[in-house]
């Protein structure tokens, strides 16, 4: 058979699959090959065998169990708070004010230009007096702490929201609920949320794993999170760091999928932009 | 008395005037439709009926309650967009249920509610598919239904088959027409499709740059339009500019050929210009009995438009078009013919600018 025109566009595009998945595979090994040098080196804490010493060893300490379920309630109340913050505004941006976009995207950029370290600083200098002497008593610090999260996570959760809302018709879907007698909570809470949903949830995971892992804000406002426990077995450890992070990690996919699955859970929610 | 009555309404976005001395009375039951090319303040007009923007002059009163500053969900007025707006985390049915459940009805009352207008629009299967799930015609009926299942006092429509095709367009504007009637509701569309406007209407609110041009039922708007704008955007119509001879008797030159018009042309002097317009199936070709309004002309153009053949000729300098029904037994003239031409007296429009 003579070579077509046709014949030649495949054999183009076989060998742009090949380099595809090169690149690819190039990409997961990246990722990979640290992942798995931890995981090996975590099994060898007995001489010579390869056992779970470590990670009985992390299971037993009472510290890990305590600072986990710290941070990730802390993620959850720092998921809500910033949502119900984020969304509105950002509704309300688009809806009426889109000409303040720009600076909204400013200020959402902030955590980004002032580091933790500075963040935290101000937090402590201005909260830890009159009139508002929040790091006197734990419940409040742990509030500051919170706020500080909802700072931390901004760029990510105000992005991902403005991504969704632009996917939308925000204006005509919020005029249509108007007309047919909706206020504002009806709109923002049965239109508006459930329909960027994909986007909140991309959000949602970004922030629980920036709270999960942060260290900076939580170790100089003392409180018993994660983040600080991690880098106190770091220094003091030598195996359990590495079973330590193999099991954060796979608490945090755990985490992570259950917010998914949660919130998958208004039936038939799925198959919006589904068939046509 | 006026069921929706728009009183001396003026709109004004910074310094732009949107829309001006709009003044309007809706009967109940009647089927009005803003028609005018992109621009010209239709949109603008009913948003400030469904209360989405505030007039800066004038009210807006629907049954004899000024409704000018109400915010939109307090009003009772239903709102079908061109985009459909349905809401896509919703099934067909929570779509049509969803004013009825803000209105806290009872769910067999809602449920009895969203059945009615299901079969109303034809789609009584349709009810837990999602919007994304149907054709445009089909999402556009959930839109309807989901407007009018909360009994709206006047139901709002912007433009809301432009987004189909040619044949659904034509099909679900007799539908809506058809629904209407039946409920007897009062309506308000937008369009700038003068065939829509014209086949749908009771009556047709012509606009143009924010102003109203003419008011009318679609008979009085093709066949006796009132300002140059109105007979050049409803139909084909010949326009042209004639000289006027004789007032008294109507008789007006054009290009030295001698028209006379039934109209009246009061104040108007010899030698005067005036704007003429004249349809071009109102144009035949002369026959030997007629005497008044015979004209010489030169065939230009022959197109073939399926029922209709259009033909253009040319009298003077001047272009006009003359449609004729296609008839397969008649001899249609070639280019190049001379002939003669004629219309009755009452076919010559003077417009008023
Ligand atoms: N929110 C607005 N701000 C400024 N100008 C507007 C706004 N809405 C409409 N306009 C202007 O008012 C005029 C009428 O618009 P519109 O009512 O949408 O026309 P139509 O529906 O007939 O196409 C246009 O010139 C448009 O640019
Ligand atoms: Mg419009």
């Amino acid at each position: 058979m003579a070579p077509t025109p046709n014949g030649k566009v495949a054999a183009v595009k076989k060998k742009i699959n090949l380099w595809a998945w090169f690149w690819i595979l190039l990409g997961a090994l990246y990722f990979l090959v640290p992942l798995y040098g931890t995981f090996d080196f975590s099994l060898r804490e007995k001489r010579g065998v390869l056992s779970l010493l470590a990670y009985q060893n992390v299971l037993a300490d009472p510290r890990f169990r305590d600072s986990f379920t710290y941070s990730a309630l802390m993620a959850l109340a720092t998921i809500v708070v910033g949502l119900l913050l984020i969304v509105p505004t950002a509704y309300w941006v688009h809806l009426r004010l889109p000409q303040v976009r720009p600076l909204i995207e400013f200020i959402t950029l902030m955590p980004f230009v002032v580091p933790a370290i500075v963040l935290v600083f101000g937090l402590i200098r201005i909260y830890s007096g009159p009139p508002l002497a929040l790091t006197n008593s734990d419940p409040l610090t742990n509030f500051l702490l919170m706020c500080g999260y909802v700072i931390l996570s901004m760029p990510y959760t105000y992005r991902s929201v403005d991504t969704g809302l632009r996917a939308i018709d925000v204006r005509t879907l919020t005029e249509a609920a108007q007309s047919l007698g909706a206020g504002w909570f009806t709109i923002l809470f049965r239109i508006i949320f459930p329909n960027i949903r994909a986007a909140l949830l991309s959000g949602a995971f970004l922030t629980f794993a920036i709270v999960i892992g942060e260290f900076t804000l939580a170790s100089l406002l003392g409180r018993p999170a994660f983040g600080p426990y991690l880098v106190y077995m770091g220094n003091n450890r030598a195996y359990e760091p590495a079973a330590l992070a193999i099991i954060s990690l796979a608490l945090t996919w755990a985490a992570i999928g259950l917010i998914q699955l949660l919130s998958h859970g208004r039936p038939g929610q799925e198959q919006v932009g589904g068939v046509h | 008395m006026a069921f929706l009555e728009l009183t001396n309404i003026r709109k004004q976005f910074g310094q732009a005037v949107a829309v001006e001395d709009f003044n309007l009375k809706v009967d109940r039951g009647e089927f009005v439709s803003f028609l005018g090319p992109s621009g010209c303040g239709k949109t603008t007009t009913l948003r400030m009926i469904a209360g989405f923007e505030i007039p800066t002059v004038g009210r807006v009163a629907v049954d004899n309650v000024d409704i000018t500053d109400k915010a939109p969900n307090q009003r009772n007025v239903g709102m079908v967009f061109q985009s459909y707006a349905l809401f896509p985390n919703m099934t067909v049915a929570q779509n049509i249920g969803f004013g009825l459940r803000i209105r806290r009805e009872s769910e067999s009352a809602i449920k009895e509610r969203v059945d009615e207008m299901l079969a109303l629009i034809h789609l009584e299967q349709k009810g837990p598919s999602y919007p994304s799930q149907l054709s445009g015609g089909q999402q556009q009926r959930v839109a309807l239904a989901r407007a009018l299942a909360i009994r709206p006092q006047v139901l709002l429509l912007d433009e809301p088959l432009s987004a189909l095709d040619a044949k659904i367009r034509v099909s679900l504007r007799a539908e809506i027409r058809a629904i209407q009637r039946k409920l007897g509701i009062t309506a308000i569309y937008v369009t700038h499709d003068q065939e829509e406007a014209l086949s749908i209407s009771d009556r047709i609110v012509v606009m143009s740059q924010g102003h109203m041009e003419q008011v009318g039922t679609p008979f009085e708007i093709y066949n006796f339009p009132q300002t140059a704008f109105v007979a050049s955007f409803v139909g084909t119509l010949n326009t042209t500019t004639a000289e006027v001879v004789d007032s008294a008797r109507g008789v007006l030159q054009i290009d030295g050929a001698r028209l006379e018009t039934a109209e009246k042309l009061d104040g108007r002097q010899k030698g005067d210009k005036v704007t003429i317009a004249i349809r071009p199936e109102r144009f035949s070709f002369a026959s030997e009995q007629k005497k008044a309004n015979v004209v010489d002309c030169r065939i230009e153009n022959i197109t073939f438009l399926g029922s209709i053949v259009r033909i253009q000729v040319s009298i003077g300098s001047g272009k006009y078009y003359m449609d004729t029904f296609n008839n397969p037994f008649l001899e249609l003239p070639k280019i190049g013919d001379k002939d003669q031409v004629t219309c009755s007296r009452e076919a010559v429009l003077v417009l008023k600018s």
